[in-house]
């Protein structure tokens, strides 16, 4: 019995008519219609049948039929199948029952719809917002179509988000928005005993841009793998090839083998500047600053590599649906050639200087330390969850563009903590190497860009999912009526990992707050896309650093101890 | 004359904080390229520092959204003066592709004076260092003329294809 037919069964078996549509349009993908009713109970009988929860998607279909529909999507990598669940609310009455009690993963996702759609989610554990600033008016829901895209209330005064509850005999630090090791505007209020840390609370999405929103209403399908670049500057190709492939699995395009190999040249690529990257960024972090000089003193190569290719440094504007818009010629393929030869020693030297080095070993082991079981509750992806035990790589799991003709290995530690990242990310530098090399060297000949017909059909839905340097980014896409996607859903993999933070920072020292938040490797621009943030808080507090003063709520939370 | 004042403002290092108002990363990681050996403007007295009551320059790069609005007008009053602000980026300059969404104000002049701008999407770390340099009156402006630069386009693909040409505004009012 193959993995789809058992889950059918199993499904059907626990909810009997429950279940009102099963289609599989898509080869490894399997599409559920179930009642609203159903969607806790059928959400609970796919992890029991050892799902990992990927990412929740509402849509707005009260034009069409006055519904507002939401689906939850869950992998299951052994089989290498993802399911949909799909369900819908009437607009009257928009809610759900919340899956976050059985799956603390979904925490996000149900927050995001109920301030983005207007859902409502009972049984929420925590029902507040997530995505929308604290002063933003209530019943005004960005996503609704009814709402315009570029409608900007003003903002309000006196409006301060709630902190959660400190736990007795705690200070409160705040951190960020705008913090040293922070490279982004997010705010972190961090709960002390003396040094150590007994809780955290986030409050981000101030990098939320509306791109989601944008791209339905604005912007073609060619165009959005552009903006999609622009999500996140360091893996925009993922997210433009991400977007791309969800389109072709929506409108059954088939892209040449060409094309796919170059996109897996380019994602290998941006992985080797990102991981150099994240290598040089853990160094600072830690207060190692020579690794960040010769990690980006490395890494500038490929920078350099990749301009040659496509132009620019980033943003490379390679991938668009249907294909790629330029050739790897002869002479670029020779120069990636040497650039990798170069490269691999020079990593080579940095990693035995890293291995070795006992700073590195002290700061980094056993911090941030999480458990495997506590790794898959929280769904953790990428190297994150490659240190934990899992051996979790789309690119094994779910095979696009041209992987499933890559032999590579996946390198996973069991160290649960920073050193296992650190390492799992320096041994993937050298996969990714091997990657390239064989990338170039079995590409087929054939069109870089296929025909697409005038009108990809509407109102069909795609899932696609890509690995990320940082995990497993996935796009969901509803195709449209005027060319351009109905709905276009992206989770980065900072998404689900942030949310797994404070179970890691528990009982660490706040000294390794940096180190320990930087280990996901954060990019908050990606997990923002489409939200906003929290004036009230932030307005109250710029400087982390500079203001440490205890954040004193009232008598009783407020007793400092330090 | 703003590099003569900026020149007479600024006589030694120059202290950098760098301010994301809502950026994607592209802009940033260029920022911090430019501390690294290939780039290295420690060299030229240039230096990133934390917070913002330490700096001279505040490099603003992204959009500024909607919540960080007041954050990065509270930023910008915590600098001691004078002070310059460099908008780095296409968004910072106006707000990039998404200038008019429902959560971003616009570019980094909705929230507080920018002095210069280095535009690109992101700009290379050269054009950083050369925008902070030519700032600071370190070198000669190398722009010409926008018209000027227009008019002798070096590719004569466009001469080509007509029907790109009229669809840009552009090359049709130059060429009349």
């Amino acid at each position: 019995m193959d993995a789809l037919t058992r889950i059918e069964t199993e499904l059907r078996s626990r909810l009997g008519p429950a279940v009102q549509g099963l289609s599989s349009p898509q080869p490894g993908r399997l599409f559920v219609d179930v009642e609203r009713r159903a969607l806790r109970p059928a959400a609970k009988a796919l992890i029991d049948l050892g799902a990992r929860y990927m990412v929740g998607i509402g849509w707005d279909e009260i034009a069409r039929n006055g519904t507002i529909g939401l689906a939850h999507t869950f992998a299951f990598d052994a089989d290498h199948v993802a399911v949909v669940l799909r369900a819908a609310a009437p607009a009257g009455d928009p809610s759900f029952e919340s899956i976050t009690p059985d799956i603390p993963s979904a925490g996000w996702s149900e927050r995001e719809y109920q301030d983005l759609l207007g859902l409502t989610f009972t049984g929420h554990p925590k029902p507040k917002r997530l995505v929308l600033a604290d002063d933003w008016p209530a019943g005004v829901y960005p996503l609704r179509k009814e709402v315009p895209y570029n409608l900007e209330p003003p903002a309000a005064e006196d409006v301060a988000y709630r902190l959660d509850e400190a736990p007795p005999g705690t200070t409160v630090v705040p951190i960020g928005p705008f913090h040293l090791s922070l490279h982004e505007p997010e705010h972190f209020a961090v709960y002390v005993d003396g040094e150590t840390i007994k809780g955290c609370d986030y409050r981000g999405f101030m990098t939320h841009r509306g791109i989601e929103k944008l791209c339905q209403t604005q912007v073609s399908y060619n165009e959005v793998p552009f903006v999609a670049e622009r999500i996140c500057g360091i893996c925009g190709s993922v997210h433009a090839c991400c977007y791309s492939q969800a389109v072709e699995a929506a409108a059954g395009l088939k892209i040449s083998r060409r094309a796919e190999y170059i996109r897996t040249i380019m994602l290998e690529i941006e992985r080797l500047h990102s991981h150099l990257l994240w290598l040089g960024i853990a160094g600072h972090l830690i207060g190692f600053d020579t690794v960040f000089m010769q990690a980006w003193r490395v890494r500038e190569k490929v920078m350099w590599l990749a301009e040659r290719i496509t132009g620019n440094r980033k943003t490379y504007g390679m991938i668009v649906i249907g294909g790629v818009r330029r050739d790897i010629t002869p002479e670029i393929r020779a120069g990636i050639e040497d650039v990798l030869a170069a490269l691999e020693k020079e990593v080579l030297e940095l990693k035995r200087a890293i291995i070795g080095d006992s700073a590195i070993h002290r700061r980094t082991k056993g911090v941030g330390y999480l458990s495997k079981e506590e790794a898959v509750r929280w769904s953790l992806v990428g190297p994150v969850a490659r240190a934990r035990g899992l051996r979790l790589d789309v690119r094994k799991d779910h095979p696009y563009a041209a992987y499933d003709d890559m032999a590579f290995d996946v390198p996973v530690a069991d160290s649960g903590d920073v050193w296992g990242t650190l390492v799992v990310r320096v041994l993937e530098i050298f996969e990714s190497i091997s990657i390239l090399r064989q990338a170039l060297a079995g590409m087929p000949a054939g069109p870089l860009l296929i025909e697409a017909p005038e009108a990809l059909p509407p109102l069909r839905h795609g899932l696609s999912m890509v690995e990320a340097p940082r995990g497993e980014s996935v796009h969901y896409v509803i195709t449209g009526e005027e060319n351009r996607p109905e709905r276009w859903r992206v989770r980065a993999p900072t998404y689900p990992n942030l949310q797994a933070v404070p179970q890691m920072l528990l009982d660490n020292q706040f000294a390794d707050f940096p180190i320990i938040l930087g280990q996901i490797d954060p990019c908050f621009s990606c997990t923002d896309r489409v939200a906003v943030i929290d004036a009230g808080s932030g307005r109250r507090r710029i400087l982390g650093r500079t203001e440490l003063e205890a954040l004193s709520r009232g008598p009783e939370a407020g007793r400092s101890r330090s | 004359m703003l590099a003569k004042i900026a020149r007479k403002c600024f006589p030694r290092s120059l202290w950098v904080y760098h301010c994301n108002s809502g950026a994607c990363n592209g802009c940033d990681i260029e920022i911090l390229n430019i501390l690294t050996p290939y780039y290295d403007v420690e060299r030229f007295g240039i230096k990133l520092v934390g917070s913002p009551r330490h700096a001279d320059v505040m490099l603003l790069s992204g959009a500024v959204t909607r919540p960080t609005l007041p954050l990065v007008r509270k930023a910008y009053a915590a600098m001691p003066g004078p002070k310059l602000v460099f908008g780095v980026g296409s968004c910072a300059a106006g707000g990039g592709c998404w200038f008019d969404t429902y959560n971003v104000s616009g570019g980094g002049a909705k929230a507080v004076p920018v002095d210069y701008i280095i535009p690109g999407c992101p700009p290379r770390p050269e054009a950083i260092i050369f925008g902070v340099a030519l700032a600071l009156g370190l070198v000669d402006k190398k722009a010409a003329p926008v018209e000027m630069k227009q008019v002798e386009f070096p590719i004569d693909m466009y001469e080509r294809n007509k029907a790109w040409e009229e669809r840009n505004v552009i090359y049709k009012v130059l060429n009349t």
